[in-house]
Parts: structure tokens; C-alpha cells; sequence
């Protein structure tokens, strides 16, 4: 997996590409943690993401966790087999997905 | 539209076509499987006589290509053949290739054959590769082109011999989406696969190939969901299977996954579910059993699937006391392991009537979905 960072002003993409498991998710952790104290929004660009566990859900619901508290979070670019585990886990409804 | 009687084919070691009786219908698109060395290709080859039959008669559109006096370039013309090695002509362009036979054999202009050469490749995509040599192209390229070679000389038949069989996974895609749209054009074609989820999807009609001759002729439906014969009925359920055992936290995860990966794709599952296998896989041995065992533990883990089946199943032995996944209290990964699955099995191996198998002493079997 690799992750691309872009800051614009308050908001911070992420550019998610490749696997988002159990060996992967948490450096996405790590950069949901080290990077988005001081923005507003955050974008997931799911694009280039072609599978995703359930411990990349569990990075996904932190990071709305806290995004709800200093601003919002969107998914865009999701793929149809990531959002088939997105429907299977009830997160699509819980996630603002473009 | 073909008609072929009594058709046999002797080698000096070995007779692949005993006795062979068909009748091919305008607009059939048949596909033909069956074991190596069972005369598949031998078949096709006899239909444009790049092999001469020992015996036997191949009548198309009303003319025998059995019978000497017939003028076989002429009915070659009908009949388009696409090849697994794809058989293009390095020394040109694509768009020669294309070319070439409409001006030598159908007397087109150069313009003429150009125009069609450019629709049939903007068609199947290509027409950015018009002047590129088949050595520039991917091997899905190249088959495609070679299918666009076949039918810019308007064949009404076409004979494929496993055109997929020399590509990657990932090519093998784009070759099968225009074999299909092909198929839905009323052209009539016979297509050699080992490739049984193309032989399924393609064809309305299915010749499985043993013992000298076709063995069962039938709808996809018979052949692959209800043969009526024994060697069909074996040839269908064939199983394949994968195994691997683990016994250590810092396993090579991605290693694992790329070789469960390359299992499905050379089996033919469908991307779909190749994706449940992998989720099925990381929910139960990453998320649920890993963290669970304490100490030293062992996995044993089988994937098995059908060779005509787009089915696969998993099955995961292990060490320790009495432990069923489904049980615990992770929530996300039971509902991704319930919607990957059909069927989610656990049996403690160690209870009575049951046989533990060298240390493992619980099973996990999974329907993947």
C-alpha cells in the first residue's frame, strides 16, 4: 500500500493505493494520527484501493471518529469490491462516500 | 452449416479421432474441452483441413472439403482461425496484417481494406496500435489484433484454438470480452479452451472430447451442472487444491495472499470470488485465530475448488484447546466472514466420533460465497 499525501489549506487527501489490511492498515494509522490535527476536512481518495478488511475498517471508523470532532470526512473513488464490504458491514451507511 | 460424418484422424502413434458425427448449426457457438491429447485441436484443424482427415467427411455450407475436386482456399475464406500463439506477421504493422489477405485474396483496394482494417480495430480498441509491430504489443493485444486479422476477411466461421491459453490472467479478460461480443453477433464458432469458465459462458452448445470422438454433446448447463456421462461427469468435478501451513505470527502475509491469488486466477475464479477468498482468509486467520492463539500454535490451511465451478472452499485446521472463531466477539470480521461465506462449519476434532489429524485439533470449513 501507498499513500499520498496532498495539504490544501484545511483539507488534507490521501491518496490510498493498493491493500488496506491487517499488515497495511496501520500505517494508515499512523499517518490519520500524525497529520490531521489542524484540518478540517478530510479526503480519502479510494481510487487506486482495491481491497480493504476489516482492520482498514477499523483505521476508516477512528479517523470519523475524530474527523467528526474538528470538521468532516468523505470517501471518494470507492470501488466495487471495497464498497461491497463497506454494504456487508453496515459502513456504507455510516461513512459519507462520493 | 458444417456438417462432418464418420470423420477420423490416424497419426502413425496414435488415432486422437476414431469416429466422429456432428452437425454444426449456423450461429452455434460450441465450445470443446475434454483432456489433452483428446483431438480438440485435431478436430478444428480437420474443419479447414490444416490437417488432412484419414477418413471420413467435412461438408460446409454444402461443399465437401473431403472430396478432391474442391477448391479449399475458397471455403478457407469463410473460415477464420485464431491461433494460441496468435500467428501474426512480425515483419508488419498491425494494420498490414490487417490487410494483407482482404487485398491478396478478396481483391479490396488498399483503401478499402485500410477502412475496414481502422473500424474492426477501433473496435476491439486497438486502433492506437495501428502501426505498431506485434512485438511492441502486450499478448492480449496481439490476440486481440489477431482476431481483428480473422475478421476483416467477413468469415461466418471461426475456429479458436485456445486463444487464451498463452496469455496472463489479466489478459485472458480482454481476450474473453471480445470473444463474447463476437458470439452475441450470430457468427458461428468453435472455440478449443481449457479455460472452463469461458467454455461455460460463451457457448450455447458444449462438445466434451474422449475416447476418440465427441463423448457428450450438450447445452453448458448439462454438461457442467448435470452430465450424463461418466468420463464428463469426471471431467467437471475435477478438484484442485492449494495448501499451506503457518506457524508463526510473522508469516509472510502478502507472500500468501499473492500465491492464493494466482491459485484462483489459474483456476479461473471470478474476480469476485477471488475477492471473498482473501477476505475469508484475513477475517479468520489474521483477525480471529492469530490473535487468539497464546504461545506456540499451527495452522493448516486448504483452499480447494472445482475446475468447471466459479466455487471454492476453504478449510483451516489448528492447534489448541477447543476453540470456535464464530463464537468470539469481533464483530466486523464475523460479518464479513458471514457475507463472504455460504457456509461457515466449525468441528472440534478432539470430541468423540471425530479423529484429531497430527496435532490439529480443531476445523474450520468455509463455502466461500
Amino acid at each position: 500500500m501507498t499513500i499520498n499525501k496532498e495539504r490544501n489549506n484545511d483539507t488534507l487527501t490521501l491518496a490510498i493505493e493498493g491493500r488496506l489490511d491487517t499488515v497495511t492498515a496501520p500505517e494508515l494509522e499512523k499517518v490519520v494520527n500524525e497529520e490531521t490535527a489542524d484540518i478540517k476536512e478530510l479526503v480519502l481518495d479510494m481510487n487506486a484501493l482495491e481491497y480493504i478488511s476489516s482492520a482498514g475498517l477499523r483505521v476508516l471508523l477512528a479517523a470519523q471518529k475524530k474527523m467528526n470532532k474538528q470538521g468532516s470526512m468523505k470517501l471518494k473513488g470507492v470501488c466495487d469490491a471495497v464498497m461491497e464490504v463497506f454494504e456487508m458491514t453496515g459502513f456504507a451507511d455510516i461513512l459519507a462516500i462520493e | 452449416m458444417i456438417t462432418i460424418r464418420h470423420l477420423k484422424k490416424e497419426y502413425p502413434s496414435s488415432t486422437p479421432l476414431v469416429d466422429v458425427n456432428v452437425e454444426i448449426k449456423k450461429g452455434d457457438v460450441i465450445s470443446i474441452i475434454g483432456p489433452s491429447g483428446t483431438g480438440k485441436s485435431t478436430l478444428i484443424r480437420c474443419i479447414n483441413m490444416l490437417e488432412t482427415p484419414t477418413a471420413g467427411e467435412v461438408i460446409v455450407d454444402g461443399r465437401n472439403l473431403t472430396d478432391g475436386s474442391c477448391d479449399i482456399n475458397k471455403v478457407r475464406q469463410k473460415m477464420g482461425m485464431v491461433f494460441q500463439s496468435f500467428n501474426l506477421f512480425n515483419h508488419m504493422t498491425v494494420i498490414e496484417n490487417l490487410m494483407a489477405a482482404p487485398v491478396d485474396l478478396m481483391g479490396k483496394t488498399k483503401q478499402e481494406a485500410f477502412d475496414r482494417g481502422m473500424e474492426l480495430l477501433k473496435a476491439i480498441g486497438l486502433a492506437d496500435k495501428m502501426l505498431s509491430y506485434p512485438d511492441e504489443l502486450s499478448g492480449g493485444q496481439k490476440q486481440r489484433a489477431a482476431i481483428a486479422r480473422t475478421l476483416a476477411m467477413d468469415p461466418e466461421i471461426i475456429l479458436f484454438d485456445e486463444p487464451t491459453s498463452a496469455l496472463d490472467p489479466a489478459m485472458k479478460g480482454e481476450v474473453e470480452s471480445v470473444i463474447k461480443g463476437l458470439a452475441q453477433k450470430g457468427l458461428t464458432m468453435l472455440i478449443v479452451t481449457h479455460d472452463m469458465r469461458l467454455a461455460r459462458e460463451v457457448a450455447n452448445r458444449v462438445f466434451y472430447m474422449d475416447q476418440g470422438g465427441i463423448y457428450e454433446d450438450g447445452t453448458p448447463q448439462q454438461i457442467f451442472e448435470h452430465p450424463e456421462r461418466e468420463l464428463t461427469r469426471r471431467f467437471v468435478s475435477r478438484n484442485f487444491a492449494f495448501e499451506v501451513e503457518i506457524q508463526s505470527r510473522d508469516f509472510d502475509f502478502l507472500g500468501l495472499v499473492t500465491e492464493l491469488e494466482r491459485f484462483g486466477q489459474s483456476h479461473y475464479l471470478s474476480r469476485r470470488t477471488l475477492n471473498h477468498l482473501q477476505s475469508a482468509f484475513e477475517e479468520m486467520c489474521m483477525q480471529s485465530l492469530i490473535p487468539h492463539f497464546e504461545g506456540d500454535f499451527k495452522m493448516k490451511i486448504t483452499v480447494s475448488c472445482l475446475a468447471a465451478k466459479d466455487q471454492v472452499n476453504m478449510e483451516i485446521k489448528y492447534t489448541g484447546g477447543r476453540f470456535d472463531p464464530m463464537n468470539s466477539d469481533d464483530i466486523l470480521a464475523l460479518k464479513i466472514l458471514e457475507s463472504v461465506t455460504e457456509k461457515i462449519e466449525y468441528t472440534d476434532l478432539t470430541a468423540e466420533g471425530k479423529s484429531a489429524d497430527g496435532p490439529f485439533t480443531n476445523l474450520i470449513h468455509m463455502k466461500i460465497r
